[in-house]
């Protein structure tokens, strides 16, 4: 009877050790995909354009539309006008060539973005949605 | 370059004065322009052959109150294809307004009655005896009481009586002609009978004498006797036949030289257009000479102008033909120009009026034209003669207001093609002072003194060349000052009071190598402004503020400190206040070396005005400076 309350204890522990395992591992794979945007405040675009120095060194959550691309150089990447979503105000976000690869006009893309120097929003990473 | 337009302005005045009577001279004080002076926003304009004389033809042609039948150029009237001497225009032209301003009194109608019986008692249809004859000559003293007459009547009554005279001679000649052809009768008997007498005596004395010799010594002392009487008897015949032959030429020439008279009297008073005293001579010629005597012998060549082209052979019938129908032509012009009168065609009237009276202008039938359309006729005819003298003289103003006055007169007057070619002729000479102007400011003095002659010719009393002449003038005098007047304002860099004084500165500065470049960038810089300024004024009109606004930031980037640009945007600015917030907005992150924040304002006033010049360029210049700054630097990306 001890033996087999042992092994049923035992059994038990493993159970709650998996189960562990796998909340961790779900967590860490939210964390690594779609859930390093979800954590990050959308980019108020209206205060933005305003005012950009206010915004240096945040990082955002930006949802929006790719309306055009303003430019690309070779090896370092382009600048996009996009259009964020509640916004009517396009906005110039650079997508550096490793962060990017195909984009289209018309595609949307949840963006994680930096405000660098001169108010330069620089995406990190973005995924279509 | 001064000097230049202080010629023109000198010689302007010597040169409306050649102008007007005759093309112009050269002008010793003009000299070929040197090179042109500042655009001033003028363009070249274009010269040319201007038609002056349109509007002097149609105006001729309007003014002339004459009828096509008078031509004063050659001093003559055409009537039925014969020709008056007219005399001289000023004095057909005192004739005619004095009838004007005559009145028909009830004394020329008495004399047109008598004229008209002494016409009709003349008539072939009436009794002719020598008794109706007598009487009618004398109604011709009655008729010479008047003074519508003028002492014709007594000249025709004179060359009645003379040939009445002529003829009592003649009987008187006739007479003494019948005595001595009975003398020279009876001298021819006497003479025949002596011979025959003596012949039979000495036939008898042959029969009773024998002797041979005494026969020869009577025969001898017979033929020594008869000589002598025998002489007296033929002289004293052919002496009667003598005096019967100087008779007989006295009859003749006594009667050619009344026929002559008679006839030249006729021709006299044809030519001098008094149609019913020649037709009243004519009468009286038919009935004193006989049919065989009614061939012209005088005033052929007088006639023969009137009957060109022709072998007719004249007769006094002819000439009561000729004048019987002028009167009736006159009768005719009469009604004609009443009839006119009476439905309002005044010019007709006059035109008409004028061929009548000079036809009939002594007349009575004229008398039926009423006082009171004289008279405005007579005004008609002053208020004609008076445009078609100021437009000789090129007065359009003056000529503008008496048309008016004319059309009021006579409905039937052109008024409105004489205020046309008017109006086309002042625009043609206001071009033509137009395009002097714009070649005098830039420089082309030769051109610019063209179409001033041009002008000048077209209406020497243009208001516009005078204002020409006085700014041309103003030029040359301001020119002097103009240099400092430049300095000072270039040193206030009050650029628009540069552009507004720009042409007496450009005269000034015309020739100053230093200050010319500065003062061209000057005015192009103001003119261009302008330009900008009015453009934006008619987006406005439009109702694209944004546009405006574009042009108005495109004139500030010429001089921002212009007045009238500052006025118009501070004007436009509340209306386009959300893309300005942006393109200002863009434009201080762009001088602050912030592309991105400058790229996201020009994209943010793109939105609000998607044709955006300024906000297009604005991307690519700071898309391209932002993309250069990342190249340079390491990317942040975690």
């Amino acid at each position: 009877m001890s033996l087999f309350q042992s092994l049923k204890n035992s059994h038990t522990r493993l159970q709650v050790f998996a189960g562990t395992l796998l909340c961790v591992a779900a967590l860490t794979f939210s964390s690594c995909s779609g859930g390093e945007f979800s954590n990050l405040e959308t980019l108020p675009a209206q205060q933005f354009l305003e005012k950009p120095i206010d915004f240096l060194g945040n990082t955002y959550s930006v949802r929006a539309q790719i309306d055009s691309q303003i430019k690309w150089e070779k090896g370092v990447g382009r600048i996009l006008a996009v259009l964020p979503e509640g916004s009517s105000k396009r906005l110039p976000v650079f997508v550096s060539e490793v962060v990017g690869d195909n984009i289209h006009i018309g595609q949307r893309f949840e963006m994680r973005v930096r405000i660098q120097e001169g108010g330069l929003v620089y995406v990190e990473a973005l995924r279509k949605y | 370059m001064l000097k230049h337009y202080a010629s023109i302005s000198l010689s302007l005045l010597g040169v409306s004065s050649l102008l007007v009577g005759q093309g112009v001279g050269s002008s010793p004080a003009f000299q070929p322009a040197p090179a042109p002076v500042a655009q001033a926003g003028g363009s070249a304009p274009t010269s040319g052959i201007f038609e002056s004389n349109t509007f002097l033809e149609s105006a001729n042609r309007a003014f002339d109150p004459t009828s096509d039948s008078m031509n004063f150029e050659e001093g003559s009237f055409v009537w039925k294809g014969r020709s008056f001497n007219l005399t001289e225009q000023r004095a057909f032209r005192a004739r005619f307004e004095r009838f004007l301003l005559a009145s028909p009194s009830s004394e020329e109608q008495e004399y047109a009655l008598l004229m008209a019986d002494i016409m009709e008692r003349l008539s072939v249809e009436n009794t002719n005896s020598d008794e109706a004859m007598f009487e009618t000559w004398e109604l011709l003293f009655r008729a010479s009481r008047f003074d519508s007459d003028g002492g014709n009547s007594t000249i025709v009554a004179n060359q009645v009586f003379n040939a009445w005279r002529i003829r009592k001679e003649s009987r008187g000649i006739s007479m003494s002609q019948r005595e001595l052809e009975q003398l020279r009768v009876t001298q021819q008997e006497i003479v025949a009978n002596r011979e025959f007498t003596l012949r039979r005596i000495r036939e008898r004395r042959l029969l009773q004498t024998s002797a041979s010799n005494r026969d020869e010594s009577e025969t001898k002392s017979d033929k020594e006797a008869m000589p002598s009487e025998d002489a007296f008897r033929v002289l004293d015949l052919a002496e009667t036949e003598a005096k019967i032959i100087a008779l007989e030429s006295q009859t003749a020439l006594n009667g050619l030289q009344a026929k002559i008279q008679f006839q030249s009297q006729i021709v006299s008073f044809f030519m001098q257009r008094r149609f019913q005293h020649a037709l009243v001579l004519s009468s009286f010629y038919q009935l004193i000479f006989k049919g065989s005597q009614q061939q012209l012998e005088v005033g052929k060549d007088e006639l023969s102008s009137f009957f060109p082209n022709t072998d007719l052979t004249f007769t006094v019938d002819t000439m009561a033909f000729v004048s019987r129908e002028a009167i009736n032509d006159i009768n005719k012009g009469v009604d004609a120009v009443n009839t006119a009168y009476a439905e309002d065609r005044s010019l007709i009237a006059l035109e008409r009026l004028q061929e009548t009276f000079f036809l009939g202008e002594y007349s009575p039938e004229l008398n039926l034209i009423p006082t009171q359309q004289r008279r405005h006729l007579l005004d008609l005819y002053r208020g004609m003669i008076e445009a078609g003298d100021l437009a000789e003289a090129k007065d359009y103003n003056g000529v503008a207001e008496l048309v008016e006055e004319i059309s009021k007169l006579a409905s039937d007057f052109p008024k409105n093609r004489i205020l046309s070619s008017l109006e086309t002729a002042k625009s043609i000479s206001d071009m033509a002072v137009f395009a002097a102007s714009q070649y005098r400011n830039l420089g082309d003095i030769d051109k610019a003194r063209e179409e001033l002659q041009n002008a000048i010719e077209v209406w020497p009393s243009n208001p516009a060349i005078r204002e020409f002449q006085q700014e041309t003038t103003k030029m040359a005098t301001v020119g002097t000052q103009g240099v400092q007047a430049f300095d000072d304002l270039i040193s206030r860099q009050d650029k628009r009071a540069i552009f507004e004084r720009r042409l007496e500165l450009g005269f000034a500065l015309s020739s100053d190598e230093a200050r010319l470049p500065i003062f061209t960038e000057v005015v192009e810089q103001v003119a261009r402004i302008d330009l900008l300024v009015k453009q934006a004024e008619e987006m406005i009109k439009q109702g694209n503020d944004y546009a405006a606004w574009e042009l108005l930031v495109e004139a500030a980037k010429v001089d921002q400190d212009d007045a009238p640009m500052n006025r118009a945007r501070a004007e436009l600015a509340p209306q386009v206040a959300d893309f300005v917030l942006y393109l200002n907005r863009a434009e201080r992150q762009t001088e602050s070396g912030h592309y991105a924040g400058a790229l996201a304002a020009y994209l943010a006033a793109q939105d609000v005005y998607p044709a955006s010049r300024l906000c297009r360029e604005g991307i690519e210049a700071t898309s391209n400076a932002l993309m250069g700054v990342l190249k340079n630097e390491a990317p942040v990306a975690e």
